[in-house]
Formats: structure tokens, sequence, C-alpha cells
């Protein structure tokens, strides 16, 4: 920031706000509210193999393009070669950009030769010779190791963060830290901002989440953020938080659900934005119903989202025909599916895309079937039931109307607990329940309709060739 | 030129970086060792920070500038604190804020410099200050 006062006006207003370096990667730029501080010290920490290296090597060239180089130094964990090689095979390598915008040097030797605090005059060398506006240390933890003791790490912790911040550049410390080395190490005492990443072991798959434990003089979005390493860097999917209703206005209208007969039960259909839970057992009509409710949307000219994690692609399309419906004709106008495989269900990036969907093809109504196969494959049931709420409120700010399936044999929604919860979350609860004694007897009962008067007598559901009649 | 600073790694890299450009450099850590040697040196230019012991920078400008000998020094303030207004009440020729990016200190220094020098023909300060 300059200022020359030529003038008694000429000069610009007295901030110490500070500018942002985006990671290359918008969904962690929105967790951390636009990137790290500009020369700030950071340390990205977690275990081997969570990513550390990557997401620092998609900043590094996400910001390779000023005529300051940005300068990947090398310690003792892994050999330049390796770092490099392995980094070649991801999307946003750029060759040409290697020896001149992005530099990789080697400390190695150098820190074996002569220890530790080998380091900080390696570090002011570059500063002299190379401009650096980036540096990047990998691993600091290495670096750490080394040290003889801790008053000498804190005595290199010290010169390393005088000269950093002395300096224009803006410094990652990348490393395999425990959580209870942040209260003892001295480097988490000069960091200005803390990432961490973790990877859980999840039945044959892992979860991994990015986490801001400290990001100094900013705010950021706190919790787990779920991500995937992918050939073109971290693909991460922040967690969902409860939307801001200030500019909400709640319309006053009611909606058809699309299924004969249930809208006079439950007051004339329910309110648009509304979220209705339908809770039954397998082959209750659930599913069909979520169909019919979608499709009736679809059918006025509203885009519908089906979100489904059992039926496959083809067993949707059989489905919509058996309705009535040509699924050619229903994706063209409106009708989009959404199928995950359970075996691959990542709750976090199903929500993300739920949320491109409504975003991108101006979805009006959502069906998620069911919403058991999210509990089954989520490591956290509060985590889930956080997300849940949250997704249920951002539908309702978009004025969205939702059906949440829910499998339950015994038509309860759970043990009063969850059911609590899920009676909270939602507007309307529809129970359906077959017939004890004869199973292809089922009736439907409405538990539940918010702001609304509803019959809560039991009524006779017929499943026909095309859907479901509530009696 | 003078700079006045105490922190080691700053003072390290501004002697470095001006004298690559071509100055040389005196440094003082504190205000008043500063005036002392302004009045010793009579530097073209002082570049001061405000967090400096026993005078700070502001002061040290406002004593420069009122100083019959050394008013025509020119003073950048080069500081860790956003204080551009400030800097400018205290009679200062410039501000630049931390941290040290050679290129903003060396291009304002030389500016600085070149408007001195047209100002004052005759007093032509040059590369060697």
């Amino acid at each position: 920031m300059i200022a020359q006062f030529q003038h008694a006006t000429d000069h610009p207003a007295e901030t110490s706000d500070f500018l942002r370096i985006s990671t290359g990667n918008p969904q962690a730029d929105a967790i951390l509210c636009g990137g790290f501080p500009v020369n700030s010290v950071n340390i990205v920490m977690g275990q081997p193999g969570t990513g550390k290296t990557i997401f620092a090597e998609q900043l590094l060239f996400h910001n390779a393009n000023t005529d300051r180089p940005l300068l990947y130094l090398t310690t003792l964990s892994e050999p330049m070669s390796k770092v490099v090689s392995y980094a070649q095979r991801l999307g946003f390598f750029n060759v040409e950009q290697i020896g001149t915008r992005v530099l990789y040097d080697d400390l190695g030797a150098d820190l074996s030769a002569h220890g530790p605090s080998a380091l900080v005059p390696r570090v002011l060398d570059a500063i002299k010779r190379l401009s650096p506006s980036i540096i990047i240390i990998d691993s600091f933890k290495a670096v750490h190791d080394l040290a003889g003791s801790t008053t000498e790490m804190r005595r290199i912790v010290s010169e390393l963060g005088g000269v950093l911040s002395a300096y224009d550049v803006t410094a990652f410390l990348l490393g395999e830290y425990t959580q209870e080395n942040i209260e003892s190490y001295p480097e988490f005492a000069v960091a200005d901002s803390i990432v961490q990443l973790e990877r859980n072991a999840l039945g044959a798959r892992d979860e991994r989440y990015l986490r801001v434990l400290k990001l100094r003089g900013s705010a950021y979005r706190e919790g787990q953020h779920a991500f995937r390493i992918t050939d073109t860097g971290l693909q991460i999917f922040p967690r969902l938080v409860t939307p801001n209703f200030a500019n909400y206005t709640p319309t006053l209208e009611r909606t058809s659900m699309g299924i004969e007969g249930l809208d006079t039960i439950i007051g004339g259909g329910v309110w648009r934005g509304s979220t209705t839970l339908l809770v039954g057992s397998t082959g209750s009509g659930k599913s069909t119903m979520g169909l019919q409710f979608a499709l009736e949307a679809v059918n006025r000219g509203e885009p519908a989202l089906f979100v489904n994690f059992q039926e496959n692609p083809a067993q949707v399309e059989r489905m919509v025909r058996s309705l009535g419906t040509d699924p050619q004709v229903a994706a063209r106008t409106g009708f989009h599916h959404l199928y995950t495989s359970p075996v691959e269900l990542q709750i976090d990036s199903v929500i993300v895309d739920i949320f491109n969907f409504i975003e991108t093809a101006g979805v009006r109504r959502v069906v998620i079937d069911a919403v058991g196969d999210l509990m089954t494959a989520a490591s956290d049931a509060q985590r889930l039931h956080d997300f849940l709420y949250s997704l249920v409120q951002h539908f309702v700010v978009r004025n969205v109307t939702t059906v949440l399936n829910l499998e339950s044999a015994t038509g309860l929604v759970g043990g009063r607990e969850q059911e609590q919860r899920w009676s909270y979350m939602s507007d309307n609860v529809l129970v359906l329940v077959r017939g004890e004694d004869d199973p292809a007897e089922r009736t439907l009962r409405v538990i539940k309709t918010r702001n609304s008067a509803h019959d809560p007598a039991a009524h006779r559901v017929e499943i026909r060739g095309d859907g479901v009649h509530i009696l | 030129m003078l700079v006045v600073e105490r922190d080691p790694h700053v003072r390290e890299l501004e002697l470095f970086f001006l004298n690559e450009a071509g100055y040389s450099v005196d440094f003082a850590e504190d205000g008043e060792a500063a005036l002392k040697l302004a009045h010793e040196r009579k530097p073209a230019i002082v570049i001061t920070e405000i967090m400096v012991p026993k005078l700070d920078g502001l002061a040290l400008c406002r004593k420069i500038k009122a100083d019959p000998v050394l008013g025509d020094t020119v003073v950048l303030v080069f500081s860790i604190l956003a204080a551009h207004g400030r800097a400018r009440d205290a009679g200062a020729d410039a501000f630049l804020m931390k941290p040290l990016a050679e290129r903003r200190l060396v291009d304002t220094v030389r500016e600085l410099l070149a408007r001195r020098a047209a100002i004052q023909p005759r007093s032509q300060p040059g590369q060697a200050q």
C-alpha cells in the first residue's frame, strides 16, 4: 500500500484489510471466506496420504500467473523428484511453468548435513535471489523432528517467522502433525491459519474431511467439509449451514401433491416450500408417490428432481413409464433424476449435486428416496441430522417443495427421539402402513400438517396402474 | 539514505535490496539516534518505521520537517501500521505499508528522490546517498 502525499486529499482510506490468496479451489476459498490472507504463515496439517501436497500444489499452480516466482521447498519427508513426479499426473500441473514461475528446490541435503538451523538461511537466500511471492515448505514437521530440543525449534521458528513476516511473501508449512502437536509445537503459535486434512476409514472406503482450525483476523466456515482427491485436485463439499432467512418471504400458495385423494385430506395440498415426510415399509408405495409428486410439477411446467439410491436409472424409467409418462418427454420437460449407488454414497457430495440442480435447472420440487439410505451412509447420525435440517431450510428459503421418503417397517419414524427430530424438520408427516393380516391392504394416516387442518383418519391406499390413489 | 528500523529481519532485507538498487544505507534503531545521525550525515531521504523506541517515527518526521537544516529531507514512513493519514499529518512525503516488497520500496524511493531533485536541481542526490 503506497501513498504519496502530493495533495492533501491524495491518500487512500486508512484500513488494515488484507488481500487474499486463492487456493485454486472455489469451495476451499468459500470455506476460508475468500482464501488465505496475503503475507500470512499457514499450516496445512494431516497424516500421510490426506492430500496436503496436492492441496498446496493446486494453490501454487493456480497462483503462478504473476511476475514473481512461487517456491516449493522439500525437506526430509519426500524427495523433490517424487513430489514433482506425482504432481505431473494432476490436471493443474503445467510443465511450462516449472523453472520459471514455479520453482522446486530440495533442502534435504543441507538439513541432513547442518541440521534444522540450515533452514532459515536457505529461505532468506531464496527471498534475496528469487523474490518469491509464495513459499511452501514440505514437510516442516520433518524439520521439527530434526531439532535436538524444543528450545532449538523455538529459536528456528522465531527466526523463520521473523523473516517471513518481514517480507512480502505468503508461506505454507505442511506437516504430518497430530491434534496433540497443536498445543506444544512452536510453529502453531506463529501460524496465522491452520487447515487440517483428515481421513477416516468407513467400511470399504475412506471419508476425507477438511477443517479450518484457525484463520487469524477472518471469519471462516467451521466444521468438517468432506472432500475427494481427484486427478484435478481436491473436490471439496462445504458443510451445509442453515441459510440466512433475512430476505425470505414465505408464499401462501398451496400446491397439489399429484396423488388422487391426498390433497383433500391435508387441507387442499401442501404449502409451497414445505417439507413432507412420507414414512412407510418396503412396497408401501413411497417411491411411486414420490414420483407422482415430481411428475405433477413437471406436467405443470415446473422442473423437479428425483433423488434416489436404490433403483437404478433404467428401473426409474420403467416406473415413470408405468405412471403414463414417456421418460424421454419427462426428461426434456424438466424431470431430473439423480441416482447414486448406495455403495458409493457420500452425503456431502449428494447435497452439493442437489444444490447444483436447484441452481442450474431451477428445480421447484425435490424428492429424496430415501433418507434412510443417507442415514446408512453417514458415519455420524448427528452430522446427518444437522445436514438434513440445513438442507430443508435451504429448500424453504428457495420455496422448493420437498418430499422425504423414510423406510420404516412398523410405520413409526423410529424411537421417540428420532421421531421428534424428523417431526420438527418436516411440515407434514404421512405414514403408510401395510395391513398385519393382509399385506396387500395399505392405509395412509396424516400425523401432522403444519399450519393446516387435516383429516386424522386412516385412509385406504390403492396402487393402480396409474399410481397411488388415496380413498 | 537513513533507515530507522529495529527489526533485524526487515533491516537485513532493506539493506540488501536498497544496496542492490545502488543506494548506500545508514541505519538507526531508534528515533533519537536517527535524528542525531541525520544531523551528522544529512541524508536525502529518511525511511522510518513508526514503532521505533525513544522517538517514534511520526515524531521524528515532524522534527525533521520542522528543523531549519533538515527540513528539505524526504521522509518515507514505512510501517506495519496502516497509518497513511497520520503520516501525512506528520508531514511525511509518502507512506508505504509493510511487509517489504522490494519493487514497491525501491520504486517509491526513486520517485521521491526524483521529485526532490526536480525541486532542488542543484542538490541532485544521485544514486549513492
